[in-house]
């Protein structure tokens, strides 16, 4: 018998790694795009690739009972995996293809190997999507964690991007000292053009994180997509219809299992009636591997059998412990009493939702911090709780909220963020400025400073200057003008905390307290200003 | 573009004129003065016709030299905000360096907002391109060094490399409130051509000033009062902030510049301890009586 690989599946194959570097690099290029560019506002990032992501779209209209309409672009995605499988998984998704690809470079290095058989449970992504609904029924929004959207943004945002940058300046000392000026220069502005932050409290273990991740695939190809993903776990019990079946041709096939061997999803190509039509992602390895050319994917129109979708064996029991799991964790993330009190540190973006319902809506992608252009929003650790686990937080000591810039809104792909215009953020409270006259220079030193009314951005000033009396240790008094803060004209931006010359603890800084957005976490009460009018009238 | 080639035309002829006049008067060139001082409407056009007055940007800048001008590019404020120089008077500077044989023109600042913003929000940068010039950001990193200063109270700090490198240097600053040392006028430009902890300076702002200043040593100082900041100084925020003034001052004794803009806001030296401090360390003229000073409108 003639011996040949199906040069279509070849091609076809060729097509998918294709598809996958072309989804990657777009993915890449909108998140880069994703900064100040030279204009106030920007028009599409990368949060568009959010909105096609059902777990995402289902979790947080869910969590926050409220129609996000951007996420209908969800319902391509639906449509698409109901009719041809879970193409998105081996074909679009950006995390998918960094996972395959150092799959492969394991498998080419040797560190993989796999096995004829692979017997591990599939089970185990489905039972986190039970958590992850089961939670979001009740109002808790986990989808951001394991998301492969929100996953590898935050990773690449918080990680990687600062990483290479810092990577890439270290170099540039070497470049200096090699006497290349010039080309020293120019990549110092190629950094400050593309805005790459380098500051991340979490950033080592956000990059552990995305390490570990890719890690696992020499254990098993493709790792997070076989056992953790909660996205391909329900594109896999979307994937009913599947035009696309794997079909052997028995005359040709020698049972030799090189296609079981090297599926990328354990969808186990072979025998023929045991394909897992919701685990393949098409990818077209077994078809283009076959050394006989006996695999194919004929069109054939006829809806798969539930058991056939994915032949996991998804124990009714098991199901509805991992439900039962999801709807008992709530209150353990509740037990924190932020959501009764708000918290010290917590200053939320700019057109943030109140705090319940921005927790519904954040998904931790981190697009925000990628965006913002002091580098001052991080992902949070324990400010917010555990269910506030790398949500954004402003970090006046790292960065400030710059004061004609609303790009952190602009970006975030659920509106947990509100879209602001430059003109509306600019009112927006965040939080208010205290002076610790303790350590503030003028009123404990006795010298002149004034630093942070001087880069109050308001106009007029929420920083006055009133003279303040220092008694120095050798007895004299001095005086000289020391900082007040106008609460009323005060936003909350933090500049001048984070320009105060003190600089381990600074001499004046910002507490959320008075943030537009909460009405218990006040300080001023509007009174009705008109006071002419009887209000018990 | 018409208004440009007006302006363009404007300034080229006043510039024959001047030059033209004892050519066909037959009178002895007249004396260069101390400080020139333009009204104008438009800043293009009133930077290039005080340079003029002082004899040319060729009394300045030589042949082949690599200029840098150091305008004030501090804030993430547009120009009407009167918070960073006026770009206009920063193109008309740039293309007056490079007439003058300037190898290379460089413009670059030590921002306080983010240094991408404010080059760019300032219409600056868009400034410079279109003269020609090159904007560079100050990189701390690599490109800032401490070295000594030779001041009197500030001994060493850490330069921008990319300014002291040049062989010449025009200091352009804008004319501003500071609630500190009351004017931020050209000596106190000299904060956006360090690096490191620049917010401890203002313990003794005024003799940093001054230090920095007799470091730097300018070429030229051309003072930007086209549009100044009278409250909410340094980077006010409201047009109200602001006052049209459409003038600029320029020479090459910085203190009889900045006396003479401190005079825009009614402050003489008496007000002002950098400019006292400026005069004893021989850094100039503070006494405006004695400076021939060449006043023109156009």
């Amino acid at each position: 018998m003639k011996k040949e690989r199906s040069k279509k599946y070849i091609a076809l194959q060729r097509l998918r790694v294709a598809s996958q570097a072309g989804f990657f690099a777009l993915f890449l290029y909108l998140l880069i795009g994703a900064r100040y560019t030279g204009e106030d506002y920007i028009s599409s990032t990368v949060q568009r690739f959010f909105h096609f992501d059902p777990l995402l779209a289902l979790v947080t209209i869910v969590s926050a009972r409220v129609l996000v309409a951007s996420f209908a672009f969800a319902l391509v995605t639906v449509a698409a995996t109901v009719l041809l499988g879970r193409v998105f998984c081996g074909w679009v998704c950006p995390l998918g293809s960094v996972h395959q690809f150092s799959s492969f470079a394991f498998k080419r290095t040797k560190f993989l190997r796999p096995p004829k058989e692979e017997t591990s449970s599939l089970a185990w992504k489905y039972y986190i999507l039970f958590v992850l609904l089961a939670a979001a029924l009740l109002g808790l929004n986990l989808s951001g964690t394991l998301d492969p959207f929100s996953f590898l943004t935050r990773s690449l945002s918080t990680a990687v991007f600062p990483a290479l940058a810092q990577g890439l300046s270290s170099l540039n000392g070497l470049v200096y000292g090699l006497g290349l000026v010039s080309v020293g220069r120019s990549i110092s502005h190629f950094l400050e053009d593309w805005s790459l932050n380098v500051t991340f409290i979490q950033g080592f273990a956000i990059g552990l994180m995305l390490l570990g991740a890719l890690a696992l695939n020499a254990r098993k190809e493709r790792f997070w997509c076989r056992y953790l993903c909660p996205t391909g776990a329900l594109l896999g019990l979307l994937s009913r219809l599947g035009v696309f079946k794997l079909r052997i041709d028995p005359g040709k096939c020698i049972e030799c299992g090189l296609c079981t061997q090297h599926c990328q999803t354990q969808a186990r190509p072979f025998p023929n009636d045991e394909w897992k039509s919701g685990e393949c992602v098409f990818c077209e390895t077994c078809a283009a591997i076959c050394p006989t050319g006996a695999i194919g994917f004929p069109a054939r129109f006829s809806a798969e059998k539930m058991s056939s979708v994915s032949n996991v064996a998804l124990a009714r029991r098991k199901v509805l412990l991992s439900a039962f799991l999801g709807f008992f964790s709530v209150p353990f993330f509740r037990l924190t009493p932020f959501r009764r009190r708000a918290s010290l540190k917590l200053i939320r973006p700019p057109g943030s939702l109140p705090e319940s319902g921005f927790l519904a809506k954040c998904v931790k992608c981190g697009q925000c911090m990628r965006a913002c252009p002091t580098n001052g929003l991080q992902p949070a650790l324990a400010e917010a709780g555990p269910e506030g686990l790398w949500t954004p937080v402003l970090v006046p000591k790292i960065g400030y909220c710059e004061y004609y810039c609303s790009l952190c809104t602009q970006v975030c792909p659920t509106g947990a963020i509100k879209e602001l215009t430059i003109e509306e953020k600019s009112e927006v409270k965040i939080g208010a400025a205290w002076v610790r006259k303790e350590r503030c220079i003028p009123y404990v030193l006795g010298k002149p400073c004034i630093v942070c009314e001087e880069h109050c951005p308001v106009s007029p000033k929420a920083i006055k200057l009133v003279d303040v009396e220092a008694h120095l240790a050798d007895g004299r008094v001095v005086v000289h003008k020391g900082p007040v803060v106008d609460i009323e004209l005060c936003i909350g931006c933090g500049i001048c905390e984070n320009k105060c010359p003190v600089m381990d603890e600074p001499a004046i800084f910002v507490t959320s307290v008075g943030e537009s957005r909460s009405d218990k976490n006040r300080l001023l009460l509007e009174i009705i200003p008109d006071a002419g009018d009887d209000p018990y009238r | 573009m018409k208004r440009r080639d007006f302006i363009r035309a404007a300034a080229v002829g006043g510039i024959a004129l001047r030059w033209g006049r004892p050519l066909f008067a037959g009178q002895a060139p007249p004396p260069v003065p101390d400080l020139a001082v333009v009204e104008g409407a438009s800043p293009y056009a009133i930077t290039k016709e005080v340079v003029a007055s002082l004899g040319g940007m060729s009394r300045f800048v030589g042949k082949g030299d690599r200029v840098v001008i150091k305008p004030n590019i501090g804030w993430d404020r547009t120009p009407e905000m009167a918070a960073n120089t006026n770009p206009e008077v920063v193109k008309a500077l740039v293309e007056l360096a490079q007439d003058a044989g300037a190898r290379r023109v460089i413009v670059i600042d030590n921002t306080t907002n983010q240094a991408r913003r404010c080059y760019i929000r300032s219409g600056i940068q868009d400034a410079v391109k279109e003269a020609g010039g090159t904007m560079l950001f100050v990189d701390e990193q690599h490109r800032v060094r401490k070295m000594a200063l030779g001041g009197t109270w500030l001994k060493e700090w850490d330069v921008v490399l990319d300014v002291i490198e040049a062989d010449k240097v025009i200091n352009v600053p804008i004319a501003k409130h500071h609630s500190l040392c009351q004017l931020t006028l050209g000596m106190k430009n000299w904060l956006g051509a360090i690096g490191g902890a620049r917010n401890q300076l203002h313990q003794r702002i005024d003799e940093a000033m001054v230090d920095l200043a007799a470091f730097f040593k300018p070429a030229l100082t051309v003072l930007d009062a086209y549009r100044i900041l009278v409250r909410n100084g340094p980077q006010g925020g409201r047009v109200s902030d602001t006052e049209l003034r459409e003038t600029i001052v320029a020479g090459a004794d910085v203190a009889a510049v900045e006396t003479m803009g401190a005079s825009l806001f009614g402050l003489g030296p008496k007000d002002l301890l950098f400019l006292r401090l400026a005069h004893e360390r021989g850094l100039g003229r503070i006494d405006l009586e004695g400076l021939t000073i060449e006043k023109r409108k156009i």
